[in-house]
């Protein structure tokens, strides 16, 4: 494989991985963030 | 040599159970993900059966008025989240590589992850039947304080809940990952098909709804367990939070469930008119407008409850304003057929029936967002009858068109076109003859829910039973004809459709193992990309 080939599929690897890591942080937070909210006020 | 040539096709894949346990392929994935929704689909089904059975005639025939309850519980719940999401995600994973040029999804051991969630979630759920006390029977929409009387299989109904909201989300974060940076080098944003555009938003709402579900669901459990009061009006809290809560997920859900069926039909209309699609980018403002309009229409569920006339007004008008973008969603499917070359293959008439009767579902939901009239209509078969037009001849058939439309690419084999013709008449016949006299029941005050009906509405609930049955059978034919060409159909080529565009048509039919290990070049998306 040429050199800008593996430059480039390594910049999109990049790219897949950030995104991912960005997207399931919010989702998580999202998710997560309801579920211990509706838990801290329950217990008030 | 044979063994560098092997080597070199890129090609070689697990066999046996392993190839299904362990995939990482989106094919193989949305293939198990369509199995699933398909058998779902029977299960669920085979509940709607039992429920016209029963109400085939008045008085107490067969069942307990719990395990009734029980029964339309299930079948709503089985059919959203295990029959129409998981067909969609199937869909999504078999057709956004292919249709915008990527090797496959993003993050294909997530997507494993997220499909190998479902089956437990679901025996999990469907396993409720067998506990003290039987299956959910609060509804699918689970209001307090009713469903806190659930028996043991409460916690199984939250967790199982649970279980499929992660699994939507996990798919939704990967499909919206795919499309942002697996598209092939000159696939624009606005050169992509409708279907990749419709879920790519469809994953942004389960993203931001899902979540709100869980956070709902959760502190039903607490109700129920650890003593908190959200939803107890004896300790301070408030039922009706709960539905405002439930349908700012709920209302959004319902979009979830319809806007890739949009996608479809914006593909399936333009190949059988053999014409490009009228308004594309007005069908992507569209739809992102519905989108959003989704999350601000929440409170039309829930008129009756009692809230200020200010609110009434706001929820009434801003449900109105949706019938504008879809309304320009109809007229450039009508417009796209307009002195076309029409022929009427399978997904030309389940699309077409999409066209007419998700219009009829449209409509009494317009009628049901009037608020006045609204007091009239709540909690009667009238909701029902919508709905089901909504979610029947408009999802479930939007997910044939795809099938019928996509099965010959997927095999590479035609199947029984006049098999499929009379599957499409039966359906849509037994269809109407099945939901539509529930609009007369609705208005003449039948209620929703209920095992026993006064006798002045026996007739029409007969006729729709024998049109549930009909559809019920009618059914079966479905995976039969899938089955007929898997095993044997007439081979086709590439394009399989004489009208089609798209990269998918530019892949070998069956498409190779891994779908475009090398990008198309601009010239081929160009030519895919003719809207």
């Amino acid at each position: 494989m040429p050199a800008t080939e593996i430059a480039a599929a390594e910049e999109r690897r990049r790219r897949v991985r950030r995104s991912a890591l960005v997207w399931s942080l919010f989702a998580a937070a999202f998710y997560v963030g309801f579920i211990i909210l509706t838990l801290v006020r329950g217990t008030k | 040599m044979a063994e560098v040539l092997t080597h070199d096709e890129h090609d070689h894949k697990p066999h046996g159970w392993r190839r299904w346990v362990y995939a990482t392929n989106h094919k193989d994935i949305g293939t198990m993900y369509l199995v699933f929704a398909g058998t779902m689909f029977f299960v669920g089904g085979f509940a709607a059966m039992l429920i016209r059975l029963e109400l085939f005639r008045p008085g107490l025939q067969f069942f307990d008025p719990q395990f009734f309850n029980s029964l339309t519980t299930m079948h709503a719940l089985i059919m959203i989240f295990g029959a129409v999401m998981p067909a969609w995600t199937g869909l999504a994973n078999w057709m956004i590589p292919m249709q915008t040029g990527a090797p496959d999804m993003a993050l294909p051991r997530l997507n494993n992850f997220s499909f190998w969630i479902l089956p437990f979630a679901f025996t999990l759920l469907i396993s409720s039947f067998f506990v003290p006390g039987g299956a959910p029977a609060g509804g699918w929409t689970m209001y307090p304080p009713l469903v806190l009387q659930t028996g043991a299989s409460f916690p199984m109904l939250i967790f199982s809940i649970h279980l499929m909201g992660a699994s939507s989300i996990l798919g939704a974060i990967n499909v919206i990952v795919t499309i942002v940076n697996m598209r092939a080098p000159g696939m624009t944003l606005m050169r992509m098909p409708l279907f990749v555009w419709t879920w790519l938003i469809t994953a942004y709402l389960l993203i931001a709804v899902m979540p709100v579900l869980a956070g709902a669901v959760t502190m039903l459990l607490t109700d129920h367990f650890f003593g908190t009061t959200f939803f107890t009006a004896a300790g301070g809290g408030d039922p009706v939070m709960f539905q405002h809560i439930f349908w700012f997920f709920g209302h959004p859900e319902v979009y979830i469930l319809i806007l890739p069926a949009f996608g479809i039909v914006s593909e399936v209309i333009p190949t059988f008119s053999r014409k490009p699609l009228f308004g594309y980018e007005a069908m992507v403002y569209a739809t992102a407008s519905i989108a959003f309009l989704s999350f601000i229409v929440w409170a039309h569920h829930m008129f009756t409850v009692g809230m200020p006339l200010a609110a009434q007004l706001f929820f009434m008008l801003s449900t109105m304003l949706i019938a504008v973008p879809t309304g320009v969603k109809v007229f450039n499917w009508t417009t796209t057929m307009w002195k076309g070359s029409l022929t009427f293959e399978p997904p030309m008439l389940f699309a077409l029936a999409f066209l007419f009767l998700f219009t009829i579902g449209g409509f009494s939901g317009l009628m049901l967002a009037i608020v006045p009239a609204d007091y009239q209509y709540q909690d009667t078969y009238f909701v029902v009858a919508h709905f089901h037009y909504v979610l029947v001849p408009g999802a479930i058939f939007g997910i044939m068109a795809g099938v019928y439309y996509w099965l010959p690419k997927w095999t590479g084999r035609m199947y029984d076109l006049k098999l499929a013709t009379w599957h499409f008449w039966l359906s849509t016949i037994f269809v109407n003859v099945l939901f539509f006299p529930q609009h007369f029941l609705g208005l003449a005050g039948m209620p929703r829910r209920i095992p026993d009906y006064a006798v002045q509405f026996t007739d029409w609930n007969m006729v729709s039973s024998i049109g549930g049955f009909g559809f019920g059978l009618a059914q079966l034919m479905f995976p039969y004809i899938i089955w007929k060409c898997v095993r044997g159909g007439e081979r086709v080529g590439k394009k399989a459709w004489e009208g089609a565009h798209g990269l998918e048509w530019e892949l070998t039919s069956p498409p190779p193992y891994h779908s475009w290990t090398t990008p198309p070049s601009d010239a081929v998306i160009a030519r895919g990309a003719e809207h």
